[in-house]
């Protein structure tokens, strides 16, 4: 069974935000102004030595938030997705506490102030209501792995940072990467390319 | 990291049993980093100028980098949010094992170890009788206010309770009994009972602190009360002593301030985890979510000392919180220098 | 099982969903006139009501392929309809430029099709109030002031501002518009972007365009970017230049700013801004010092480069350290980086055009990389990005305020040049023109008014402009004001004309900023996903866009206002003589084949649109490295046919992707440089010396090519006699047969002969690059010894120079101030700060400034602070102390608007337009000062001062 992950290639990724956007057009319907699954933080900004990281939910083999979750409302998929269940959800907001990425939001407001439900990246998986539902886009919004394509924020990553997918191969192409830069001699008859 | 931060947090929490209010400490500590942070980076900026005319090379290798990422460097983001530009916070991880191996453990542990403890006793001991009997004769005790206090803390303070374990422990004692359906229902009902009844629990719990402190003193006779556990043991070296007290025995008065003191963790952590909009640091999240919930098992276990022993153990106690009076001989028996000064003094009030 | 009621999912009004699609809106609404009213007036509330039309998964798709409008680059598109809803945007893999990726905007363009802050229908000013108009209404109102001041005061008292957002279609169409009103008061964006690099590179080598493409960055040794940050301006270029990179290209960035290029960059070089010459010189001073020159490439097709070393001599290291402030070391570095890999690029953008003397700016690049040798091979040449999606091809479309279609220039032969393929009288077009002579000059053959200064064609004393009136009302179409520098004096000339247009897909900060009751008027326009047609990226390829969604709400295509205007002001039957109108609509591809038989200069004669709609409809088969299809219907093409793709289009020329290229046939895509400015110069052959395209007929330089030439030549016959007779008294630029072109390159010579780069621009008022101190420079020191020009009069405006220099403002303005881009936004920043996906992005107008000048002033980040412009102005913003600007220089984002001086003007938007996002404009607190050549706007070296507010 693939085990979906993203990888972040500092080298190539510029902080054009491309990610967040594309996230927002790819789950719009379930998405309000300001909610951002996705980010991009630039260490050292304007120093030598500076570096963009594009982040979301890592979707953690042993996920923090899964254990932390008082309703119980995280589930694994076979494809290794972390996802949650909004209808559960209680908006206590430990999952945040406990997530080392600050994926889970809490982007509305009940009534005297405290979370309502959390909202976090898919992976571009939906949730657990019907496939393409109405319901799953307004609540979870796109379901592209069940359409059999990657989440849109790495299909479409300007400079191919952003990689998406089984983490075998994504770290054999970053390994590739890595292995070639400025010595394009090193693998025998590899060239660096944009995807791969 | 959690140990540093259970320590800062601790800090202002004891400043604010002096009525300090929290927020200003941590505000405090802000401005003093951030005006670090700025000598350093007039410091800093100096070397910058110079850098900026060199090569573009990262002064620190790769692997300094995601040292400093795992490390929970900060950096620059357009994303909103107090720790967006934090990539990396391990304390969630660290706090969590910490809540699953210790904290929900204590909790059951509290819940049924003192119960089952308590039962034990119960059926061994069996409860406090009066030695005199009833006399009949009802002694003024609590007054109406005393008892609406009371019952509003009470309820809400056992809502809490119950609530609190749903929300603690239910995955794991619950969830596997019932529809998901139900279980959602369940538990979404659990947290926003809690919500709403923590207010009610805050200020009651803060009237009846401030009303009754005076009665909780520790006086001397006390420690005796200690030395021969209350007087409520009827075998062995305690079997038929009955120690001195006031109108609150040394036990009670234990209670009151166990509540006192953890009641004042639990409100403010509780306070701090429910409004997101006090913006509080992971770190000092999870720290209140372990302090909650020792608070909240510690409270427990004296609950159900306290339940048990004003109900079942302790003949006519409850009476008192119900009707507010008591049986004259029950006040000679269980408080008796209570007795002598109202006697003393002609503030006692009989039932007519 | 619901567990939370939907009531309590109601979002504040001020977060309104990013799902809500107007399309969907308008189904359940029915699409009543009332129901669209009713919604700006209830706002987003009402509208969220709408959601509950969903469109099944399942629905139909229609897939559309399109090109994203914010940026050259040209990334393509998948765009998914159903049920004329546009519901989903897939990343184009197949697509030669882009591979899929998008930055920020590229990956929100979808929001255009929700609409949520457009324009919805036409709207006018009426007492202070927007009222809103039918477009009957509107078109008659318009018209009607428009011919009242024609009447009063001759043609040229109407400005038209068009738009690098327009289609090549529709760039075209806008000149013919203003062609046939009877004025050159016609420009766009261009003229505040890369005026300076058209005229400054066109006049060194032929033309002012990028030479070779952003995916030929990935064969590059040694990449040089001065005044360009396409981490945050073209993030998909990124793509191709790491790319070369990680093959082992060396990356340089030259920049007052650590921006998030240099980060990526092996050796970042800061300058001060406005210090370009100096740098590129003191690089040259080293070339030339080592002996690093190209010397058979400069002797066989170069002019003039002797001129050069003299000034060069004037740059050693340490004048070059003291005046740009470069390290010796670093200077050699650089030097020695370039010259030892070969080929490498050079890219500019508005860091180096932007200054009042660009055009000088733009031709030491050049000359640089003549030194090197680096021109007319692939991995080298100057990659010049432009900046919006198509204002390469609205500058190719003569949007100027100096040229016809096709850089023909306004003579009269260009005039009659024009007439012929507009099948008109050029007697009639003579008389639409203001008859006489204003200051010496004839308007029809006279530069009108440029984009940067329409304000003073507004305000200036009349007798001091040559033309017979002021301007007295002008079409905003498609630009925003807050681009142009003196925000102040901007709002004055709004305040004082006679009426303002705008038509747009926005209210822009035209319509928003007059501080008038009426005489506004707001014509709503569809955007380029509403409409189709060709678009020239960056790289001068054309790329064909589908129409992707209806108009949205009462938007109408930009071409069919014209239309509509045409009607009105009585040419449309001399207008669309040869282009079918379906009911108002003129058909697109009837324009595109009028260009295509007139714009014979540049080669855009061979794109028609079937041509380009077969590279759309086979984007896969294009090579990324070389651009070019291996096989498939496209076979030997290279991608979108970049001009100049010579002859017609039977004669299937491959396009050409890299200019001046001899190691290729012409009719392969090769080429020479230009013989453009005569066969000598001084005495001297300009022509090229040994060196000729491969294959060429004629083994060595030539002029460009006549009737007569060919007939020299005894290439006549191998016309044919119908093109006998169109090419008799034509050359290679006015036969609209195009068989002077055919029969060149069948010889492999190209049409426009063959000669050397010059070095030398002896039409301009500096004929080689001489460095001058910015008007407002804080180096008082240095004034004396770099100064300005005297202030003379500049196309039709008195121009100001050295009275402005001499003043000092460095003591009380004593921080550098420059303005470049954001990532999230683009130009004026209407549509993108409009796009809730963007806008949630950057959310506060800003400053960057350094810690230590932060310090001094007891600025903290996040502070809100008030920026003194030395021309006045006063903006209050929020402080970004940062280390990516040095102390003693500050930097701001130009994308903002809708504040002013510390104004807000939200409440002067029509209901329901406001962009998500406002704050105040750069433009505001930027300074005068305009090329001399171009009147490019200064906006990259001024000063200011900051204090906390």
């Amino acid at each position: 069974m693939a085990v979906m992950k993203f990888l972040c290639d500092t080298k190539r990724c510029i902080e054009c935000n491309g990610c967040v956007t594309a996230c927002s057009n790819s789950n719009s319907e379930a998405l309000t102004f300001g909610t951002m699954r996705r980010r991009v933080v630039t260490l050292h900004d304007g120093e030598p030595g500076e570096a963009s990281i594009s982040v979301a939910c890592m979707h953690c083999s042993d996920a923090p938030c899964k254990a932390v979750c008082p309703a119980n409302c995280f589930y694994t998929t076979d494809d290794g997705i972390v996802l949650h269940n909004k209808e559960t959800c209680i908006g206590c907001g430990y999952c945040f506490y406990a997530c080392p990425f600050g994926a889970p939001q809490f982007p509305k407001k009940t009534a005297f102030g405290s979370r309502g439900k959390m909202d976090k990246c898919t992976y571009c998986a939906g949730g657990p209501v019907p496939d393409f539902s109405e319901e799953e886009q307004r609540l979870y919004g796109a379901n592209r792995i069940a359409e059999g394509k990657l989440p849109l924020c790495a299909e479409m990553c300007s400079t191919k940072a952003l990689l998406a997918g089984d983490a075998e191969v994504i770290s054999s192409i970053y390994r590739a990467r890595v292995a070639a830069r400025s010595n394009p001699d090193t693998i025998w008859g590899y060239v660096p390319e944009t995807g791969n | 990291m959690i140990r540093q931060c259970l320590h800062r947090l601790l800090l202002p929490l004891i400043l604010c049993l002096l009525a300090v209010n929290p927020a200003l400490a941590s505000d405090e500590q802000q401005q003093q980093e951030a005006a670090l942070m700025a000598q350093q980076q007039k410091v800093l900026a100096g070397e910058q100028q110079q850098l900026s005319q060199l090569q573009a090379q990262p002064q620190a290798s790769d692997a300094d980098l995601w040292r400093a990422v795992r490390a929970g460097d900060a950096g620059y983001t357009v994303a909103p949010g107090a720790e967006s530009g934090r990539l990396i916070n391990a304390v969630g991880q660290e706090g969590r094992l910490i809540r699953d191996q210790y904290v929900i453990p204590t909790l059951g542990a509290m819940l049924v170890g003192v119960f089952a403890l308590f039962l034990l006793f119960y059926l061994i001991n069996g409860p406090a009788r009066l030695t005199k009997g009833f006399s009949g004769k009802m002694v003024r005790r609590w007054s109406s206010a005393d008892m609406l206090l009371h019952w509003l803390m009470a309820i809400s303070c056992l809502l809490l309770m119950i609530t609190g374990l749903i929300i603690a422990w239910g995955r794991h004692a619950l969830e596997g009994w019932m529809s998901a359906d139900v279980w959602a229902g369940l538990i979404y009902g659990s947290k926003t009972l809690h919500d709403w009844t923590g207010p009610v629990f805050i200020v009651s719990w803060a009237l009846c602190i401030l009303k009754w402190m005076p009665l909780q003193m520790f006086k001397r006779y006390d420690f005796n009360w200690f030395m021969t556990a209350g007087g409520y043991v009827h075998f062995g070296p305690f079997k038929g002593k009955h120690p001195e007290s006031g109108f609150a025995n040394a036990g009670e008065k234990l209670w009151f301030w166990t509540l006192a003191l953890f009641g004042l963790f639990i409100s403010v952590t509780g306070v701090m985890l429910v409004l997101p909009d006090l913006v509080i640091t992971r770190e000092n999240s999870f720290v209140a979510l372990i302090i909650h919930g020792f608070s909240a098992a510690i409270l427990i276990g004296f609950t159900i000392v306290h339940i048990w022993m004003a109900t079942a153990l302790s003949e006519g106690g409850l009476e008192s919180m119900v009707s507010g009076y008591c049986d004259e001989n029950w006040a000679i028996q269980h408080h008796n220098i209570w007795y002598d000064e109202i006697k003393a003094d002609g503030s006692l009030e009989y039932k007519t | 099982m619901r567990l939370t009621r939907t009531s309590s999912q109601v979002k504040p009004a001020d977060k309104p969903s990013l799902g809500l699609n107007r399309r969907q809106f308008l189904k359940t609404a029915g699409l009543s006139a009332g129901g669209v009213a009713a919604a700006s007036v209830l706002g987003t509330g009402m509208m969220r009501k709408a959601r509950a039309e969903f469109i099944p998964h399942d629905a139909p798709v229609e897939v559309k392929k399109t090109i994203c409008s914010h940026c050259a680059v040209g990334c393509g598109i998948y765009a998914h309809v159903q049920e004329g809803v546009w519901t989903h945007q897939e990343p184009a893999f197949d697509h030669p430029i882009n591979s899929g990726g998008h930055c920020a905007k590229g990956a929100a363009v979808r929001e255009v099709g929700h609409g949520d802050k457009r324009l919805k229908y036409p709207m006018k000013k009426e007492g202070g109030k927007w009222k809103r108009i039918s477009w009957d209404e509107a078109i008659n109102e318009v018209s009607a002031m428009a011919l009242k001041i024609r009447e009063e005061s001759g043609p040229d008292s109407i400005f038209f501002m068009g738009s690098a957002k327009f289609s090549n279609e529709q760039a075209y169409l806008y000149r013919k518009f203003a062609a046939m009103w009877g004025t050159n008061n016609v420009d766009h964006s261009a003229r505040i972007c890369h005026s300076t690099t058209v005229a400054g590179v066109a006049n060194t080598w032929g033309y002012g365009a990028q030479t070779n493409s952003i995916n030929d960055m990935r064969n590059a040794k040694c990449m040089l970017f001065v005044g360009s940050n396409p981490s945050e301006a073209h993030p998909v270029a990124m793509q191709h230049i790491l790319v070369g990179k990680e093959r082992g290209a060396k990356v340089i960035v030259v920049d007052p700013r650590f921006t998030h290029t240099a980060a990526k960059a092996d050796e970042y070089v800061h300058i001060r801004p406005g210090t370009d010459i100096p740098f590129i010189y003191g690089l040259l001073w080293h070339i030339f010092d080592n002996g690093w020159e190209d010397k058979q490439f400069i002797a066989e097709r170069v002019y003039g480069m002797d001129k050069i070393r003299e000034e060069v001599a004037k740059f050693p290291p340490e004048v070059v350290e003291n005046v740009a402030g470069v390290p010796k070391d670093q200077m050699y570095r650089v030097a020695k980086t370039l010259a030892d890999n070969r080929p490498g690029t050079i890219v500019w953008c508005m860091g180096g055009t932007q200054h009042h003397m660009g055009n000088s700016n733009t031709r030491s690049y050049c000359i640089l990389q003549l030194a090197l040798g680096n021109m007319g091979v692939s991995g080298g040449g100057t990659n010049i990005f432009r900046g919006h999606d198509n204002v390469q091809g609205a500058t190719d479309f003569g949007l100027l305020f100096d040229t016809l279609p096709g850089y023909y220039g306004l003579k009269t032969g260009s005039w009659q040049h024009w007439c012929r393929v507009w099948d008109i009288d050029y007697e009639w077009a003579k008389s639409r023109f203001d008859q006489g002579t204003y200051l010496g000059q004839v308007p029809m053959n006279s530069t009108g008014i440029p984009c940067s200064r329409w304000q003073d064609g507004v305000l200036e004393d009349k007798d001091k402009i040559a033309q017979r009136d002021n301007i007295r009302m002008s079409f905003f179409w498609g630009q925003s004001v807050n681009t142009e520098t003196r925000g102040p004096v901007v709002r004055e000339a709004l305040n004082k004309m006679d009426m303002v247009v705008v038509v747009d897909p926005y209210p822009t900060m035209a319509g928003v900023m007059p501080e008038r009751q009426d005489g506004v008027i707001l014509l709503p326009a569809a955007t380029q996903f509403e409409t189709y047609g060709s678009v020239s990226a960056s790289n001068r390829s054309l790329q064909w866009r589908s129409k992707v969604i209806e108009p949205l709400f009462e938007c109408k295509p930009d071409h069919e206002i014209m239309y509509l205007l045409a009607q009105k002001f009585g040419f449309e039957k001399e207008m669309f003589k040869h282009i079918k109108v379906n009911g108002t609509e003129p058909l697109i591809e009837d324009i595109t084949r009028e260009f295509n038989k007139g714009m014979w200069t540049v080669g855009y004669t061979g794109q028609s649109p079937e041509r380009l709609k077969l590279h759309q409809e086979n984007w896969g088969t294009f090579n990324v490295d070389t651009m070019e299809a291996a096989g498939g219907p496209c076979e030997g093409e290279t991608y979108g046919l970049p001009w100049p793709c010579w002859g017609t289009p039977e004669m299937k020329h491959p396009g050409t992707q890299i200019l001046y290229r001899t190691d290729r046939e012409v009719r392969n895509g090769g080429g020479t440089f230009r013989a453009r400015y005569g066969v000598e110069h001084d005495g001297v052959n300009i022509l090229a010396e040994d060196s000729w395209s491969k294959g060429s007929a004629i083994e060595d330089g030539y002029p460009e090519f006549t009737d007569k030439m060919l007939k020299q030549l005894g290439w006549w016959d191998q016309l044919t006699p119908e093109e006998q007779v169109a090419a008799e008294g034509r050359n290679w630029k006015t036969d609209l047969s195009g068989g002077i072109q055919r029969v060149a390159i069948a010889n492999n010579c190209i049409p426009f002969g063959n000669a050397k780069a010059r070095c030398i621009v002896w039409t301009f008022p500096d004929d080689i690059p001489i460095h001058r101190e910015p008007l407002y420079t804080p180096r008082r020191d240095l004034v004396p010894i770099y100064p300005t020009y005297e202030d003379r009069m500049v196309a039709r405006l008195p121009t100001l120079y050295k009275s402005i220099q001499q003043q000092d403002f460095a003591k009380k303005f004593p921080l550098v101030l420059t303005s470049g881009r954001l990532v999230e936004y683009e130009g004026g920043g209407e549509e993108t700060r409009s796009n809730p996906w963007l806008a949630q992005l950057q959310r506060e107008m800003y400053v960057e400034i350094n810690p230590q000048d932060a310090d001094d002033r007891g600025i903290r980040d996040g502070d809100n602070v008030k920026l003194f412009s030395p021309d006045g102005a006063t903006i209050e913003i929020k402080a970004m102390v940062t280390p990516r600007v040095i102390p003693g220089e500050t930097f701001m984002p130009f994308h903002f608007a809708g504040v002013f001086e510390m104004k807000s003007l939200a409440g002067d938007y029509p209901p329901g337009t406001e962009p998500f996002v406002i704050g105040e404009s750069a433009n505001t607190a930027m300074t005068y000062g305009y090329d001399v050549v171009t009147q490019m706007q200064e906006t990259k070296a001024t000063l200011c001062q900051i204090a906390k507010a």
